[in-house]
C-alpha cells in the first residue's frame, strides 16, 4: 500500500493504477528484511528438522510468489525444495491473504481453487488441506471449502469455538469438512509468548514443550504459527532457532509421532467428531479469536466498507485486471494494521508492530485518512 | 388461572405443602382432572408388552467393570436392563462404556443392546466413567438425542412399538430434554414415554427442574428420594431398585462354613462400597473397635471401592484406634481360594480385600458374616443391604431410602447411623439371641423376594403405562 495516497487519474489503465496503489520499494524492503532474518535461516532449519522426523504443512499465498521470484529467486528455489520434502506438504491458502470469504464466497472458492493449482504447479503436489486468511473459519467458509474439494480445513481451537471439546481431536463440521483444531494454548506458547520474559514459563525449552505436547490428552495436537515466528516475530537472539532445533529429538524421546495435516486427516478422519460452527468466523488473530479483531473499531469498519465498495465497483467494470486489483485491496493486513485504533494493551501492540513504521510520522488521524484515501482514489478512478 | 388454582389446590394437602408442581405431565394430569368429568372419559393406560414396547436407558454408569461401575447406578442399570431383556423386552442401554470394548454390543439373544458412548473421550481418560465428566456430559447431550431418535425410536415406531426412555441422574437430564425436542420435531414424541429418574440427590442443584419437567415425568428409587424431590418442586413416581432373581438361590452352606472357619473369631462383619462419608465407614470401624473393647474378638472384612479421599480418613481412624489392618490378596477367586486367603491372613482386626470379588462370591460373604454393615447415613435405596438380605444375611441398614427394611423382622435398622454404639448393641443382642438371628435371616430372604428385578418389572411397566396416558402417548 502506498501511503500517503497518490491521486489516480480517472480512467487510468490497470497497470498505472497498480503502480499508484502499491509501494513496491517498501514491499521489497520488508521482504528482504524478513528473508534475511527469517525465511533463509528458517527454511534451512526446517529442511533439517524434516530430515529428523518433524512434519510440516506450509501455506503460501500465491501473491508472494512473484515477490520471491523478483527479489530473491534463489530463496524461491529453497522454498520449493522445502515443499518437495517428503515430510512437507503444501496447504492451500487464500491467494492474496485477503478477506474474500467475508464478502464473496464464490470469489473465495475460485481463489482457493487457484491457490491449489498454483501450489501444485510450484511443487508438484496438490494441497488437500486448506487454511484461510488468519485462519478465519465459520460454517459457510467450511462448507465452501468442502464444495471446492478440500479434504480438510483448519480452525483455531478457541474456547468459544470448542466449548467443552478439546482441540486434541479431529473434528468434522456439519457440512462434512474435517477440521484440524489448532491447539490455541500450545501454539501461542511459541508463536506469541516465547520471547516474553514476563511470562511465568519463560524461558520455554524444547524438553518442557515436548512434555506438554506428549501429556496432552487426546489424539493429536495441531500446532500452527506464522512462518515469520522463527526469526522475525521472535528474533534470533531469543533462542527460537535453538528451541526449534532441539524439538524433534525431544518429541521423539517421548514417542510423539509427527504428521502432516493430510497425514493427520488420514490417521484420524475415520473418527472425526462433530464440531458445530456458526456463520460467525473464528480466527487465530487477537485475544478473543473472533471477527472483532478485524472489524472491531470504526476505522476498520470504514476500511471494510471501502473494500466492499471498491470490489463492487470493479466488478461493475467487468475488467478482470481491475477486479484483480480490487481483490488485492481486500488483503487482511489493511484491517489488521488498524486494530490498535482506540485501544491499548498487548493486542494493540501486536497490531501496531505490524503497521509499517515508515507511516507513523503521519500520526494516527492522518494515517487513517491516507489509508482510506487509497481506496477512495481507486473507486473514483474506475468509476 | 383456573389451571393454576387447580394445581395449587391439588398439592396443598400433601406433606411439604406449598410445593409447586412442575412438569408437563403434572399439568396434563391436572388438565385431565379438569376436563374429564366421568371415569369413562379418562385416558386408558396402555398395556405394555414385549411386543409393543422397546425400552431405552440413558445412564453414565453401566455394566463395564471396572470402568463404568462407580456405585449403585451401574449395578442398577446393568441388572435392570438384563432382566428386562430376559423378560423379552428389546432393551437399549446408552452409557459411558469402557473405551476398549465394542461401541455396540448385543447380548441376551439380541434383546439387550449396549451402546458405549463417549469412548473417544474415555480413551484418553481411563480413570473411570466420571473422569472428564463435564466433557462427557456435553458429548452425551450433543449426540445421544439424534442417535436415539433415528437409530432406536424411529425404527421401533415404524414397526408399531412404543418406546420408554428412562434417563438416569443429572448427567442425562439435558440429553432427555433435547431428545424430547428431537422427537417432537420428527413427529415421534407421542410414541415415547420420557422419564427422568433420580438415584440420589447428588447434583440436584445442577438440575433445570422446569425444563426437564416440561418434557418428562419424574421417577425416584425410593420414597425417601421422592420426598427429597418434593423440595425441588416435583413429584416423582417410585420405582424401586431390585436384585437379580438368582441372588435368592440358597447360598452353599459349605461355602458359608468355610468362610466362617477362615475368619475364626467371635463376631465378624462385612462391608463394601465407596469410601464416601455417607456410607458410614468410620462408624463401622469405630463399632468394631468398641466391640473389641468389650473383650470380643470382632473383625471387619472390608472391600472398598475405587480410591476416594475419605479412604485416607478411614485408614487414619484405624491407626488412631489401634486397629491393625491386613491386606488380603489372592489370584484364586473361588470360594476355596478366598477362604484360604482369609484364613492365611494375619489375625488383624480389619481384613482389607485387595482383589476383585466376583459377584457370585458376595452372597457367601453376606450369608457367612454376622452382619453386613450397610449402615449409610444417607442411602437413596441401598442395594447392598438388599443383596445381603437376599443371601439370607443380616443387613445393618440406615433409615433413609431402604424401603425394603423392617426393623428386626428382616434386618437391623439403625435409627442413628452416626452412633457406632447402636451397631454394637444390636450385634451383641443378636450374638446372644440365635432365634431372633435366624428369624431375621429368614425374613430377609422373604423381603428380598419382593424386590427382585422380575418383581419390580410389573411396577415399572404399570407406572410407565400410567405416565404414557399422561404424556398423551398413542398406543396403536
Amino acid at each position: 500500500m502506498r501511503i500517503p495516497a497518490l491521486p489516480i487519474p480517472r480512467g487510468a489503465d490497470a497497470a498505472t493504477i497498480e503502480a499508484t496503489l502499491f509501494d513496491d520499494e517498501l514491499n521489497q524492503f520488508y521482504f528482504e528484511k524478513v528473508a534475511r532474518w527469517c525465511y533463509r535461516p528458517a527454511i534451512k532449519l526446517w529442511q533439517d528438522l524434516l530430515d529428523r522426523g518433524l512434519a510440516l504443512g506450509l501455506g503460501i499465498p500465491l501473491s508472494t510468489l512473484p515477490q520471491f521470484e523478483a527479489w530473491d529467486p534463489e530463496l524461491l528455489g529453497e522454498l520449493k525444495a522445502l515443499l518437495g520434502h517428503e515430510n512437507c506438504e503444501p496447504v492451500a491458502t487464500e491467494p492474496y491473504h485477503a478477506v474474500s470469504m467475508l464478502l464473496d464466497l464464490p470469489l473465495f472458492a475460485r481463489g482457493m481453487e487457484r491457490s491449489a493449482t498454483g501450489l501444485e504447479e510450484l511443487c508438484g503436489q496438490r494441497p488437500r488441506v486448506a487454511d484461510t486468511t488468519e485462519m478465519l473459519m465459520s460454517s459457510d467458509i467450511a462448507r465452501t471449502l468442502a464444495r471446492t474439494g478440500f479434504d480438510a480445513g483448519l480452525v483455531d481451537g478457541r474456547p468459544w469455538i470448542m466449548e467443552w471439546r478439546s482441540a486434541a481431536h479431529l473434528y468434522k463440521e456439519r457440512g462434512g469438512l474435517p477440521l484440524l483444531a489448532r491447539h490455541f494454548d500450545l501454539s501461542d506458547d511459541v508463536g506469541y509468548r516465547f520471547s516474553n520474559q514476563g511470562w511465568d514459563d519463560w524461558p520455554l525449552t524444547a524438553d518442557r514443550y515436548a512434555d506438554w505436547i506428549a501429556s496432552t490428552p487426546g489424539d493429536l495436537v495441531t500446532l500452527a504459527w506464522d512462518f515469520e515466528t522463527f526469526g522475525e516475530h521472535h528474533n534470533v537472539d531469543t533462542g527460537i532457532f535453538e528451541f526449534l532445533d532441539a524439538l524433534p529429538d525431544e518429541l521423539a524421546k517421548r514417542g510423539v509421532r509427527c504428521l502432516t495435516p493430510s497425514g493427520a486427516v488420514d490417521a484420524f478422519g475415520g473418527g472425526a467428531h462433530a464440531l458445530p460452527l456458526s456463520p460467525f468466523p473464528a480466527t487465530w488473530a487477537g485475544q478473543h479469536g473472533g471477527l472483532e479483531f478485524f472489524l472491531g473499531n470504526q476505522a476498520q469498519q470504514a476500511v471494510f466498507r471501502l473494500m466492499t465498495a471498491g470490489y463492487g465497483m470493479a466488478k461493475l467494470t467487468e475488467d478482470p485486471d481491475l477486479i484483480d486489483l480490487a481483490y488485492l485491496l481486500l488483503q487482511s493486513d489493511n484491517l489488521h494494521w488498524f486494530q490498535w485504533v482506540g485501544r491499548e494493551g498487548s493486542e494493540a501492540d501486536v497490531s501496531a508492530y505490524f503497521t509499517p513504521g515508515e507511516w507513523m510520522w503521519l500520526g494516527a488521524d492522518r494515517l487513517l485518512w491516507e489509508h482510506q484515501r487509497v481506496y477512495i482514489n481507486f473507486i473514483d478512478a474506475i468509476s | 388461572m383456573e389451571l393454576e388454582s387447580a394445581l395449587w389446590g391439588e398439592v396443598r394437602g400433601r406433606p411439604g405443602a406449598g410445593l409447586r408442581l412442575r412438569g408437563m405431565a403434572s399439568v396434563r394430569a391436572a388438565e385431565c382432572r379438569l376436563s374429564h368429568n366421568t371415569l369413562e372419559d379418562l385416558p386408558v393406560p396402555p398395556t405394555f408388552t414385549p411386543e409393543n414396547l422397546e425400552i431405552v436407558f440413558l445412564s453414565f454408569e453401566g455394566p463395564d467393570q471396572p470402568y463404568s461401575q462407580a456405585g449403585g447406578l451401574g449395578v442398577r442399570v446393568a441388572q435392570f436392563t438384563r432382566s428386562l431383556a430376559r423378560q423379552g423386552f428389546s432393551t437399549h442401554l446408552v452409557f459411558v462404556g469402557d473405551p476398549d470394548r465394542p461401541g455396540h454390543e448385543v447380548q441376551e439373544d439380541g434383546r439387550l443392546h449396549l451402546h458405549r458412548w463417549c469412548q473417544w473421550l474415555s480413551e484418553h481418560h481411563r480413570g473411570g466413567v466420571y473422569e472428564a465428566e463435564i466433557e462427557k456430559v456435553h458429548d452425551f447431550q450433543d449426540s445421544v438425542p439424534a442417535f436415539v431418535t433415528f437409530d432406536i425410536v424411529a425404527p421401533a415406531v415404524a414397526e408399531g412399538r412404543r418406546v420408554v426412555v428412562m434417563a438416569e441422574e443429572w448427567h442425562t437430564a439435558d440429553a432427555l430434554s433435547r431428545l424430547s425436542d428431537s422427537l417432537h420435531f420428527n413427529g415421534l414424541r407421542q410414541s415415547c414415554v420420557l422419564v427422568w429418574n433420580a438415584n440420589n440427590d447428588m447434583s440436584f442443584h445442577r438440575m433445570n427442574w422446569d425444563r426437564i419437567g416440561y418434557v418428562a415425568d419424574f421417577a425416584a428409587v425410593s420414597k425417601y428420594v421422592k420426598h427429597q424431590m418434593w423440595d425441588c418442586g416435583v413429584n416423582p413416581v417410585v420405582i424401586p431398585n431390585g436384585v437379580p432373581g438368582e441372588r435368592l438361590e440358597t447360598v452353599d452352606p459349605d461355602a458359608v462354613a468355610a468362610f466362617r472357619r477362615a475368619m475364626d473369631c467371635d463376631l465378624w462383619f462385612f462391608k463394601l462400597g465407596r469410601t464416601d462419608p455417607d456410607k458410614g465407614w468410620l462408624e463401622a470401624v469405630e463399632a468394631i473397635h468398641r466391640m473389641r473393647l468389650e473383650g470380643l474378638n470382632a473383625r471387619l472384612v472390608m472391600k472398598p471401592g475405587a480410591y476416594e479421599t475419605h479412604g485416607d480418613e478411614l485408614y487414619r481412624h484405624m491407626v488412631w484406634r489401634g486397629l491393625d489392618r491386613a491386606e488380603v490378596v489372592t489370584d484364586d477367586r473361588s470360594v476355596a481360594g478366598i477362604a484360604t486367603a482369609l484364613g492365611a491372613a494375619p489375625e488383624a482386626a480389619v481384613l482389607d480385600l485387595r482383589f476383585f470379588v466376583p459377584d457370585e462370591i458376595l452372597p457367601v460373604f453376606y450369608a457367612a458374616a454376622d452382619g453386613t454393615l450397610a449402615n449409610s447415613g444417607y442411602e437413596p435405596f441401598g442395594l447392598v443391604g438388599l443383596e445381603a438380605m437376599a443371601a439370607g444375611g443380616i443387613a445393618y441398614v440406615g433409615s433413609t431410602g431402604e424401603d425394603y427394611a423392617r426393623p428386626l423382622q428382616n434386618s437391623v435398622v439403625l435409627d442413628d447411623a452416626a452412633d457406632p454404639d447402636e451397631i454394637v448393641r444390636f450385634a451383641l443382642q443378636l450374638k446372644d439371641d440365635s432365634v431372633l438371628n435366624a428369624s431375621i435371616r429368614a425374613g430377609a430372604r422373604r423381603a428380598a423376594e419382593l424386590f427382585t428385578w422380575e418383581a419390580v418389572t410389573p411396577i415399572f411397566l404399570t407406572r410407565m403405562s400410567h405416565l404414557a396416558a399422561g404424556q398423551d402417548v398413542v398406543v396403536g
